[in-house]
């Protein structure tokens, strides 16, 4: 099948932040997307992952360029993951062996099946906050996995909350430097607020990062492996 | 087969139906959708699924059929029941309702998914995912829309609009490779003013 971005005819967006009162104020400029889409801008038909959830814009946006997006939102299919594994708890007889799997394996067991993509796949992974809402000792398996699936000279775009914070959101592309801030059902509670050290602990694998501080305490923070 | 589990109805009745609202997918709540609408609603024009006016009759799946094997053909399928194997209507529109699950890879000139699809996705000229939508798989459309709240976990490649290939079924091994030059310092820490 011949693939042409020329071709693309992306169906119109919804109406965006501009339009949109209920997100006015949730809409930031973002140094790190942009240096992130740098990044990229020399590799034909780039491969980007997105760890958040499905929005049209971000999709759109990507399309446009001719890339390829996947989409794995990793937070809600981790949730889904635990409960499908207490169900299956649940179902075992009392008096049986369980088989309780340890928090790591269960990340293990799970990364296998959410990020099973070939190693090297991705010129560009888009992690957003995501980090935060996971327990820290399981933040380096998944780490490990995401530098796996990254092309080497591929970004990595990832950010960190300076202190806790209170809502859900999910982010969401508006342009190529504009990243909007959506607030939306909590399904996982803010669970760690990283220090510049852990941070560049987690990625010391990324042989370099660039790191920008907003005026919200908002860390964006790329890295290249 | 496929005689006996389908059931044709006249375009205009199907078009009453999916004008009204459909339910939220019970098996898959979509957990992601947003607390308030970050945007306002959208005429209906827009909301609401272009229809083809092919005049011919859509034929339906009803919720409580289960059909296993090769559904295909030329005239417009709207399925709310489970259907495993493969669906090949290249010509038609293929709507997936709010209680359909489905297992099987889709081709289809026009995919609309409410539903449960786990399967690679091919609409030679357009697919919708809406906000109930949950579908696991590849993606293969000259044009897309997606509803907030759908939930995708897959990969999306544009074609050229009325391609008629199979659907990819996984992300290519060795990929044409480009590399990146950087050129940034190991370590830089900047406040954007």
């Amino acid at each position: 099948m011949r693939a042409s971005a020329a071709a693309v005819a992306v169906q119109p967006l919804r109406p965006g932040p501009a339009t949109s009162a209920a997100s006015a104020g949730n809409v930031r400029i973002s140094n790190g997307l942009q240096q992130f889409l740098e990044m990229l801008a020399d590799v034909p038909r780039a491969r980007v992952l997105d760890l958040g959830s499905v929005w049209q814009s971000t999709i759109s946006f990507f399309v446009d360029k001719g890339y390829r997006i996947s989409t794995e939102d990793v937070l809600r299919g981790w949730k889904e993951f635990l409960t499908s594994e207490d169900d299956r708890q649940r179902a075992i007889p009392s008096g049986a062996d369980s088989g309780k799997l340890a928090p790591q394996l269960l990340m293990a067991n799970f990364l296998q099946d959410a990020l099973g993509y070939p190693e090297q796949n991705f010129h560009g992974i888009l992690v957003w906050d995501l980090l935060d809402y996971f327990d820290a000792d399981l933040v380096p398996p998944l780490m490990e996995r995401l530098f796996q699936v990254l092309h080497p000279g591929g970004a990595l775009l990832a950010l960190f909350h300076s202190r806790p914070v209170e809502r859900f959101h999910r982010y969401r592309i508006v342009d190529s430097q504009t990243v909007e801030s959506l607030a939306a059902p909590t399904i996982a509670v803010h669970a760690h607020v990283f220090q510049n050290r852990e941070i560049l602990d987690l990625f010391g694998k990324f042989r370099s990062s660039k790191t920008f501080v907003g005026r919200d305490q908002l860390r964006e923070a790329l890295f290249l492996r | 087969m496929w005689n006996n589990s389908v059931q044709s109805r006249p375009s205009s009745k199907a078009d009453a139906r999916l004008a009204a609202p459909l339910p939220s997918h019970s098996a898959m709540p979509s957990a992601s959708e947003p607390a308030s609408s970050p945007a306002p609603a959208a005429p209906s024009s827009a909301t609401e699924p272009a229809r083809a006016p092919s005049g011919a009759a859509e034929s339906a799946i009803a919720s409580n059929l289960k059909i296993a094997g090769e559904i295909s053909g030329n005239s417009d399928l709207y399925i709310d029941g489970e259907v495993r194997g493969k669906v090949r209507m290249a010509g038609a529109r293929v709507t997936v309702g709010a209680k359909g699950r489905i297992h099987a890879d889709m081709e289809a000139r026009e995919l609309v998914i409410h539903g449960y699809v786990e399967g690679s996705l091919l609409a030679t000229e357009s697919l919708h995912l809406g906000a109930s939508s949950h579908v696991l798989g590849t993606v293969l459309t000259p044009r897309i829309r997606i509803d907030d709240g759908a939930f995708l976990r897959g990969t999306v490649e544009t074609i050229t609009p009325g391609a008629t290939s199979k659907p990819v079924a996984a992300i290519p091994k060795t990929p044409a490779i480009v590399p990146v030059v950087v050129a940034v310092g190991n370590e830089h820490e900047e406040i954007i003013p």
